[in-house]
């Protein structure tokens, strides 16, 4: 953030030098782009593929934000001490009684064990298969969080085959469609009957239903592989932490809900945030060539111009933020069309990807926040400034005389 | 004067500028490399996996696991040579020494005349019979413990709780590039054994089989599931290749945005190139006026901007071919496969991506020295003559 207003000040200089001094009048750089209108489009163009390619790894690197929008500061997750995703987690069935027992545990909201397991599915599509994560919750697991809606179909009914999918995945996969179904084992399926949103979660991503049907088909009656508990306040979370962790009775591990969505998709976000960041950088490079051979060329055609410019009193310093500016206003030209090819990514293109810890797969809907915007703007401005700067140095060196002479 | 000599020389009228296009050309050649390098290793393993090897796994779940007798029903189905089996132990390092390694429960009797590309010794093989807690690893992994034979390592789980203490009987190395060298392989039965195995007690995580011909490999994967098609958990056979990318499935997305990426820089240095190419036309429009007007015909002139256009980009990927020869294959591949070869056995850029980067280049600069080449060619002689600039 810090480093997003620094550059933001370095860029803004050259038009705050532009106002303040004798300058040459920006009139003069904004008709030269116009009259180079093709070289001009075919710069921006260029800039505005990379901002695109840059602010697509900036909200994909945003994923673990995104995902762990259901995890809330008053809800604890237990598991199993050493495990590190509810996939692998299993607590017996007795122990889950024992959470509700210290004095921080809502009355109201309580405690929910949940079975959790990740079962293969074929695309509609036909282009070969995925995990799905499939979830098994008591008949209160809907209530414990508020932000499940049904949108469409019903839900299901306790204690029987029935299930609801998250929207994210409705339609992608063949037999999670409402009315459709899902074969946990030979003879017992699970029976699509309503889809569901919850606020862009990953949880848009999971097909849910009963606990009890779920455990039987699959022989694991007496475990649950997590559970939820509902504090009074988030303030409770280190008492309630220390009365668990400390009871000899089980070795459990407590989390908050929030911590544990983050730390979840923190290994993909970090691949992704990384991969991004090379291929950004990379860009960009290409990108500040690109302007330099624009800027360059701009200043070669206009040396009388400069000359004449110069010959008339203006500066040096006042050529070399004329063209700084310039090139900056180039750049970002190709910011505003990139961000405009962003919103189109962010509206039509959902994106699946693995969450390495569970091997399922989530799908992820790009989010163009204005932070997104601004980094993608400021980030053009930015190649504009590095790309221009060579050749608005060359451009305050022109001697007058010999740019008059031609 | 021929076709190739006022192209070539035209190039050095604008130093600087021709320069910093042939960079930028030289630095998309090797982003496209790098990513398709990238996409190329993460599918190797699958790509390279053995065609006379097939894998069976619970049909419905991978975290679901088999009855332990259905290793004896496979090895009857018609076809199968050898068979084996393993465990999924979701291994850690307490140490946090490597972020992911692969820990396998296996039987110690069979692993090894199945997965024949680990290569041990007799001795070793003899010690892990005699060593209930013993444990075989690839050298890679060893080398990152820093462990030899006969030392002690203690692992933890993901799924099964508390430490786990083995003792080194062997250090397994690969016969073929593509053999993950990360592998920690320990024996199924010591699992087996231990009270805290009380969910998966003398259940299997997935067999491997060895076919007779690899011709008849969905012949004979048919013929396993159907052995089990009636029972309670029904499997799923198929090619380790699939069975391989089942893991790298996930990323399928991401690698097909790569490939989208590695298409974008080349769009992006197209739209450098026409720019280069068309300011130095609109430059030289006088010039192509006299060309024309001393009898070149207008065919030529745009020969003339195509062949520029053409040769800057050849040059940008010859350049950019050797760096890729040099950086990725001589300098990031061999890093790549030394600390990250859980992911990448072989980090290498393959011939044909360095023979797509160069014809690619090619393509570029024909397409971006297509449309000033047109405008050129189109000039009419006095227009051409009267633009002084």
């Amino acid at each position: 953030m810090t480093l997003l207003i620094v550059v933001l000040i370095v860029l803004l200089l050259p038009f705050v030098l532009l106002v303040l001094m004798k300058a040459v009048p920006f009139e003069y750089n904004a008709r030269s782009l116009v009259v180079r209108k093709v070289t001009t489009l075919a710069t921006a163009l260029g800039i505005a593929l990379v901002v695109f390619v840059f602010a697509g790894a900036l909200m994909l690197g945003d994923i673990s934000r995104v995902l762990a929008a259901a995890g809330r500061d008053d809800t604890v997750i237990i598991m199993r001490k050493g495990s590190d995703s509810e996939l692998t987690g299993a607590i017996a069935n007795e122990h889950l009684g024992l959470f509700r027992g210290p004095a921080q545990v809502s009355q109201a909201g309580g405690v929910i064990g949940e079975i959790v397991v990740v079962v293969i599915a074929d695309h509609a599509d036909g282009s070969g298969s995925s995990n799905v994560l499939v979830r098994g919750t008591p008949p209160e697991g809907i209530a414990f969080r508020p932000e499940i809606k049904i949108i469409s179909g019903r839900a299901p009914r306790p204690g029987t085959n029935e299930a609801i999918v998250g929207t994210a995945i409705a339609g992608r996969f063949k037999g999670l469609s409402a009315g459709q179904s899902l074969d946990l084992r030979r003879n017992r399926p699970l029976i699509v009957v309503g889809e569901f949103s919850a606020g862009g979660a990953s949880y848009e991503s999971e097909v849910w239903g009963d606990l009890d049907y779920i455990r039987n088909a699959l022989g694991r009656q007496a475990i649950v592989s997590s559970a939820r508990v509902r504090l009074n306040h988030p303030e409770d979370f280190d008492a309630y932490r220390q009365a668990i962790e400390t009871d000899k009775r089980y070795s459990m591990k407590v989390m908050r809900e929030s911590d544990y969505f983050e730390k979840q998709s923190a290994q993909t976000a970090t691949f992704l945030k990384v991969m991004g960041l090379i291929i950004a950088v990379l860009f960009s490079l290409a990108a500040m060539i690109g302007a330099a051979i624009t800027m360059n060329g701009a200043v070669a055609h206009r040396s009388r111009e400069i000359g004449t410019l110069r010959a008339l009193g203006f500066s040096r310093l006042a050529i070399l933020t004329s063209f700084l500016a310039e090139a900056i206003v180039l750049a970002v030209i190709g910011g505003v069309i990139g961000s405009a090819l962003v919103l189109v990514l962010s509206v039509f293109v959902s994106f699946p990807i693995i969450n390495f810890q569970t091997f399922s797969e989530i799908v992820f809907r790009f989010h163009a926040t204005p932070a997104v915007f601004a980094k993608a703007l400021v980030f053009s401005g930015g190649m504009g400034l590095i790309g221009g700067l060579v050749p608005a140095i060359r451009a305050s060196r022109v001697s007058p005389i010999e740019a008059m002479r031609g | 004067m021929n076709v190739t000599t006022y192209p070539s020389r035209n190039l050095f009228r604008r130093r600087g500028r021709t320069i910093l296009t042939i960079i930028a050309v030289m630095l998309a050649v090797l982003i496209f490399c790098a990513i398709r390098t990238f996409i190329v290793a993460f599918n190797a393993q699958a790509d390279d996996a053995a065609a006379d090897r097939i894998a069976t796994r619970h049909k419905v779940s991978i975290t679901m696991q088999l009855p332990k007798h259905y290793i004896d029903d496979l090895r009857e189905v018609p076809g199968v040579k050898a068979a084996t089996w393993a465990n999924w132990f979701a291994a850690k390092d307490p140490k946090e020494r490597i972020p992911f390694f692969a820990g396998f429960a296996v039987d110690h009797n069979s692993w090894f005349d199945v997965e024949d590309d680990m290569q041990v010794s007799p001795e070793m093989l003899a010690a892990w019979k005699q060593t209930a807690n013993g444990a075989i690893l690839g050298d890679s992994l060893a080398k990152t413990f820093n462990l030899q034979v006969g030392s002690d390592v203690v692992i933890t789980s993901d799924i099964y709780p508390g430490e786990w203490q083995f003792k080194v009987v062997g250090i397994y190395t690969p016969l073929r590039k593509t053999v993950d060298r990360n592998i920690f392989l320990f024996r199924w039965d010591f699992l087996n054994n231990d009270p805290r195995t009380v969910y998966s007690k003398e259940h299997i995580g997935w067999m491997v089989s060895r076919i007779t011909d690899s011709i008849h490999s969905a012949d004979i994967s048919k013929r396993i599931d159907q052995k089990f098609d009636l029972q309670d958990d029904q499997t799923m056979t198929v090619s380790e290749r699939a069975f391989a990318l089942g893991f790298v499935g996930g990323l399928a997305a991401v690698l097909k945005a790569l490939n989208v990426v590695s298409l974008v820089i080349l769009l992006i240095v197209t739209l450098i190139l026409a720019n280069t190419v068309s300011m130095s036309v609109r430059e030289r429009t006088h010039e192509y006026g006299v060309l024309r007007a001393i009898g070149f015909p207008p065919g030529q002139v745009r020969n003339f901007i195509l062949g520029e256009s053409l040769l800057i980009a050849l040059a940008g990927g010859v350049a950019g071919v050797g760096l890729v020869e040099l950086v990725i294959n001589h300098a990031l591949g061999p890093m790549m496969e030394a600390n990250m070869s859980g992911v990448f056995q072989h980090f290498f850029t393959p011939r044909w991506v360095l023979a797509e980067a160069l014809a690619a280049a090619a393509a570029l600069g024909l397409v971006a020295g297509g449309l000033p080449a047109r405008f050129a060619s189109r000039l009419k002689i006095t227009d051409a003559l009267r633009r002084v600039d």
